[in-house]
């Protein structure tokens, strides 16, 4: 019959099992609980409430129906999930770097630059390899090859080689028996420098000088400090000529670092077998792989990188470190293994948080209140390395071309190098400070325009299923149902303006990257973004080998839960291995918002591959087609007689017959997007995530304190795979931005000497200055993402800075361009104010006053029309082409270039704007070495 | 390192014996006089969930429980606290049971990288031991001292509360992960629920 060579369970428990004389009955045996293993045993339900509505269940799907929904089960996807390594966490069990210990371990120092800027003449080591104890030695003089995150700006050495560029640049490195004799030992290096003119102003940066702090040959930009500059111009300029409003703000950030809680560490070891074993808490494990290959000058197979737990990354753990280096060069040199911990004072040496960030944006809006142009122009202080400072150049201006259609958009971009630590990647990666000045010029011109700032917004945005100005494909986008949800929850309608001197409400929105659409390794069209690789043995448990490098933000828990869900198993039976190059695939790493959407989708592919290899062998078992058949908690069933089934356990052993454990691979590889002009790549994702922020400040306007008191906080994450981490995402990412919009800042003093290199000066948000944070989840169910999730990790910092920013506005009437907003900037502001006003207590200032004009019906409507509008796009209803333009009279089906005379796409300045350009535009006003005629 | 100052300051100090109760078990180690508790903790004594973020008493991811008060062991000599009970995170469990301000913790997603979570927990049993029913701003006064930097303290106060629920005897505690599972059907389960969309 159908059932052929197969076999009928039957749930026990009802009617005998047994006959009177104790035989068995036919076809009658005790239902056996269907997969052992795992911490429950016992088949339970499909859980209907997490079982999509297109295949049957009753999960809502507002944003329409997506390519995963059949691989739903129910099982973990979208229910709270506490992290899958909390325990070991809870418990301090947790190893992050400085826990790993290992027998015969000595201790790493490194010698530090006292200058800012010198040139080493000599180093003497002969006394310091005198010193009993000293095992090992090193200097520049070990570690001639370069090294560098980007593999285009490759300027970093291991310890300084001719040069120091910053006080606290790594000169040379000791391993000795004991900490005590280290120190002691570095207290004997003589060291003969030159001390050269340090530049710290990064406007001096872009004149030129005797001595660049690197030298790029032929490409190198005139004499100057320049690292990088960037043009882009899209769109028709000439919209901008006529405004019927416009904003134009100067603003001045400064820098602040990740602050994250685990100083760096690292324990190098090569074992017996010449193998180097690293233990780092890396965000990018494999870009330190590749950079140890290049500086030890070993095959990369020669080294296995162990990235330990992680103690907080936030984009501070994501270049390959020259004290990494160090410590292997020292291991390699003394035969033991090396560990080098870091104190907090050389966390901030090392650097790489946010650039100093000189910005300047223009904007205009037209009479229909349509946004007719953006003119930014961001110079941004690189200290003393490239670090990823290449991306940052290009994402100061191009992060901002969403999420408002824009008439034209213009952006100059410098990064210049100064002597000081180098500036980086931090959590919002180049993103944050434009953002800042984008949205409080959109507040200050719905003023002018007398609309409501979020109708503004409303009527400004770009649809799902669009095309930004410069050419991103954007997907899915909640950024409409974010701000609707925002305005509801936060009484915004009956607060802004309206709220007594000292009381302010302001509103931010913020758009992201949810994973780089480039590879920077290698090529995206060849090579996949993440690979995971999925064994599953006899019992029945699934190791999963993935490179994702969890940093806390939960992304191995991300995978666990999405191989659960699409093998229909319990969390406990699935097991991430995470932490070594040896065992994981090829994985780019945490950055860029990049691990939950390519990781997982790999996880999927590879999971979708072991479900098809698990209902092949129900098939041969039950005799039903795998159409028919229905995986559920351990258990594979008849989809109409879930009676006629195979226990999972029983069904995995019949696959493995003859071959032994399932094994398969699954890989992500973005499709092919955006356009091909000079930086088109940077920026690129296969999904933005969208947040709007509305945001409750008290001002003191006596002492000028700001304290914020409740944020509202939407985000679109696609499809919270975790509801439990993505609001964690969500309040943590309001706590990092509101140390730099309120309290933190990196303070150089008049010599460059960074003044504040510890946790007690450098002010991180205690629990007292935490607002209540109310983390709204917008899911817009992303076409490409895995069961629709799109990134939380980053977006979600943007907008509580010009929210915060923008209510301080409105409390007081001030706008304040610097940050962070400490009082002693805030009261200086109010004192000018009532200067202004003329009034002599400031309790006598008056808070901003709204009306709203003829506009304001005008955008309401147009609001209107567009929720239609994106509704029917966003469920897949409309699937005709939007370009950004269609609501400036474009034809989405013609290239913008070929529709308006005027329309440009230029990616560098022509000659006659030179004159106008701004701060970090007059980069443009060099030639590169190579353009100048002579010798190089 | 940066400059040649202050090696000099470090003094060769003598190795003594300093003897505590740490997580219920007496220890002996051999230290210099000098050395502050957390080093000890950490090198000597093997409690590695004490974690150094700073050795400046600012981020309290060193807090440990000296005689049922939460201090910074960073901020303590050794030499201070000899013969004292000290009760670090390891010391929390009550063997594979895992404290409720553990579990809690861990589902209420109190603990992000996990870096600071070893001083939070410390200071949250202290408050704990003290006052099971803490208002959210009492709690706020318990870990001012902590740093977080990935979880904006609000699900750490959500860990707390619920944590303290349990210690209320409102809430059940969970069993230890360890522990076997109990069969709530031992002939077997129910009939498993129709498939949604397919009529039989």
């Amino acid at each position: 019959m159908r059932m052929a060579g197969g076999y009928r369970q039957q749930p026990g428990g009802s009617g005998k099992t047994t006959r009177k004389d104790g035989k068995r009955v036919a076809g009658k045996q005790a239902f056996p609980p269907p997969g052992s293993g795992g911490s429950d045993p016992v088949m339970a339900p499909r859980d209907l409430d997490f079982i999509p509505e297109m295949v049957g269940g009753r999960e809502a799907q507002p944003a329409g129906a997506h390519i995963h929904d059949r691989a739903r089960t129910g099982t973990s996807v979208g229910k709270s999930t506490a992290l899958v390594d909390s325990n070991a966490k809870v418990t301090g069990q947790a190893w992050y770097g400085d826990d790993v210990r290992l027998a015969n371990e000595v201790i790493g120092k490194i010698l530090r630059s006292p200058h800012h800027y010198a040139k080493i003449k000599s180093i003497d080591t002969s006394k310091v390899e005198a010193l009993p104890g000293v095992l090992a030695v090193a200097t520049g003089a070990d570690s001639p090859h370069q090294f560098g995150v980007l593999p285009v700006t490759k300027d970093e050495h291991a310890m300084a080689v001719e040069k120091v560029r910053h006080v606290g640049d790594l000169v040379a490195s000791v391993a000795a028996v004991d900490e005590a004799t280290a120190m002691e030992a570095l207290n004997l290096f003589e060291v003969e420098y030159e001390v050269l003119e340090p530049v710290f102003d990064p406007k001096k940066g872009l004149e030129d000088t005797d001595e660049p702090i690197h030298w790029r040959g032929k490409y190198h930009l005139a004499r100057t400090n320049v690292q990088k500059r960037v043009f882009q111009e899209f769109g028709d300029r000439s919209l901008v000529e006529t405004p019927s409003a416009s904003s134009h703000g100067k603003w001045n950030m400064a820098g602040v670092h990740h602050g994250f809680t685990e100083p760096h560490a690292v324990v190098a070891h090569w074992d017996p077998n010449g193998r180097l074993q690293l233990y780092t808490p890396q965000q990018v494990p494999h870009y330190t792989h590749r950079a140890l290959a290049t500086v030890l000058d070993v095959p990369m197979h020669q080294i296995n990188v162990i990235r330990t737990f992680v103690g907080g990354g936030f984009g501070g753990k994501s270049d390959p470190f020259p004290h990494e280096m160090c410590a292997a060069i020292l291991s390699r040199k003394s035969g033991r293994p090396v560990r080098i911990t870091f104190d907090r004072e050389e966390v901030y040496w090392i650097n790489r948080g946010r650039h100093p960030s000189h910005i300047e944006v223009k904007m205009t809006a037209d009479e229909d209140a349509r946004i007719s142009g953006f003119d930014i122009d961001a110079l941004i202080d690189g200290g003393g390395f490239a670090s990823f400072g290449h991306v940052t150049s290009y994402y100061n201006g191009v992060l901002a071309t969403a999420p408002y259609e824009l008439g034209s958009f213009h952006y100059t971009g410098a990064r210049v190098w100064t002597n000081k630590p180098a500036s980086g990647a931090m959590r919002g990666h180049g993103a944050v400070n434009t953002r800042c000045a984008v949205e409080v010029g959109l507040d200050e011109m719905s003023e002018q325009l007398k609309v409501d700032p979020i109708d503004l917004r409303l009527a400004n945005l770009l649809p799902p299923h669009s095309r930004t100005i410069s050419g991103f494909r954007i997907t899915s986008n909640g950024m409409r149902e974010a701000l609707e949800k925002v305005r509801e929850g936060s009484d915004w309608d009956n607060k802004f303006r309206q709220l007594p001197l000292g009381k302010g409400i302001g509103i931010g929105c913020g758009f992201f990257i949810s994973g780089s659409g480039l590879p920077i390794h290698w090529d995206p069209n060849r090579f996949p973004h993440a690979t995971v690789h999925m064994q599953v043995d006899m019992d029945g448990g699934v190791t999963v080998h993935t490179g994702a490098a969890d940093i806390g933000q939960g992304s191995t828990t991300a995978v666990a839960q999405v191989v659960s869900e699409v093998l229909g198993l319990p969390l406990a039976m699935i097991h991430v291995r995470s932490h070594e190059s040896d065992t994981s695939p090829v994985d780019l790493g945490s950055y860029s918002s990049r691990v939950t959407f390519m990781n997982a989708n790999a996880a999927i592919r590879a999971a979708l591959e072991i479900r098809e290899q698990l209902l092949n062998a129900a098939w041969e078992i039950l005799g039903y087609h795998p159409n028919n058949l229905v995986l559920n908690d351990r258990r594979i069933y008849y989809k109409h007689d879930p009676a006629i089934g195979v226990s999972y356990l029983k069904a995995l052993h019949k696959a493995q017959e003859d071959k032994g454990a399932l094994i398969a691979s699954g890989a992500y590889r973005s499709p092919p997007m955006g356009g091909v002009h000079k930086g088109a790549a940077a920026g690129l994702a296969p999904a933005y995530s969208f947040s709007s922020y509305v945001a409750e400040v008290d001002v003191d306007v006596e002492t000028g304190m700001v304290k914020c008191t409740n944020v509202w906080a939407a985000h679109d994450c696609g499809k919270a795979l975790n509801p439990l981490a993505v609001k964690g995402q969500i309040i943590g990412s309001c706590h990092m931005g509101l140390g730099q919009v309120l309290s933190e800042k990196m303070v150089y003093g008049r010599t460059g000497h960074l003044q504040n290199p510890n946790l007690l000066e450098y002010k991180i948000p205690s629990i007292h200055e935490m607002p209540h944070v109310e983390p709204i989840i917008v899911e817009s169910c992303d076409p490409e993402g895995p069961f629709g999730a799109k990134e939380a990790g980053e977006g979600p910092l943007l907008p509580i800075l010009p929210a915060v920013v923008n209510a301080v506005y409105d409390a007081i009437g001030i706008r304040l361009r610097d940050l962070p907003l400490t009082p002693d900037v805030v009261f200086k502001g109010i004192e000018k104010a009532m200067k202004a006003a003329g009034v002599d207590d400031p309790l006598d200032l008056t808070p901003p006053r709204a009306e709203h004009g003829p506009l304001q019906d005008v955008l309401v409507k147009r609001a209107s029309e567009h929720k239609q509008r994106d509704r029917a796009r966003q469920r897949s209803e409309d699937t005709s082409p939007y370009v950004n333009g269609v609501l400036f009279g474009f034809d989405p089906n013609l290239p913008l270039e070929d529709q308006v005379e005027g329309w440009r796409f230029a990616t560098e300045p022509d000659p006659e704007q030179l004159a106008e350009l701004g701060l970090a535009g007059k980069a443009w006003l060099k030639k590169e070495q190579r353009h100048m005629g002579g010798d190089v | 390192m940066v400059g040649t100052e202050h090696v000099d300051m470090i003094p060769v100090a003598n190795r003594e014996i300093w003897s505590a109760e740490v997580n219920g078990r007496a220890v002996e180690v051999l230290a210099p006089s000098n050395a502050v508790l957390l080093d000890v903790l950490r090198d000597k004594v093997g409690t590695l969930g004490v974690k150094r973020g700073c050795d400046l008493g600012t981020c309290g991811c060193c807090t440990v429980m000296i005689d049922g008060t939460p201090r910074l062991s960073c901020l303590c000599l050794a030499g201070q606290v000899e013969g004292s009970s000290i009760i670090t995170v390891e010391g929390l469990a009550d063997g594979a049971h895992l404290a409720p301000i553990q579990t809690c913790f861990a589902e209420h997603g109190g603990s992000q990288c996990g870096f600071c979570t070893p001083g939070f927990l410390v200071s949250a049993q202290a408050l704990l031991n003290e006052n099971n029913a803490p208002s959210d701003q009492e709690i706020a006064c318990a870990i001012e001292g902590n740093l977080c930097r990935c979880t904006g303290y609000q699900q750490i106060v959500d860990s707390i509360q619920a944590a303290a629920a349990i210690h209320r005897g409102e809430v059940e505690p969970a069993l230890p992960a360890s522990h076997p599972h109990p069969d709530p059907h031992p002939s077997g389960p129910e009939e498993p629920q129709m498939p949604p969309g397919h009529a039989k």
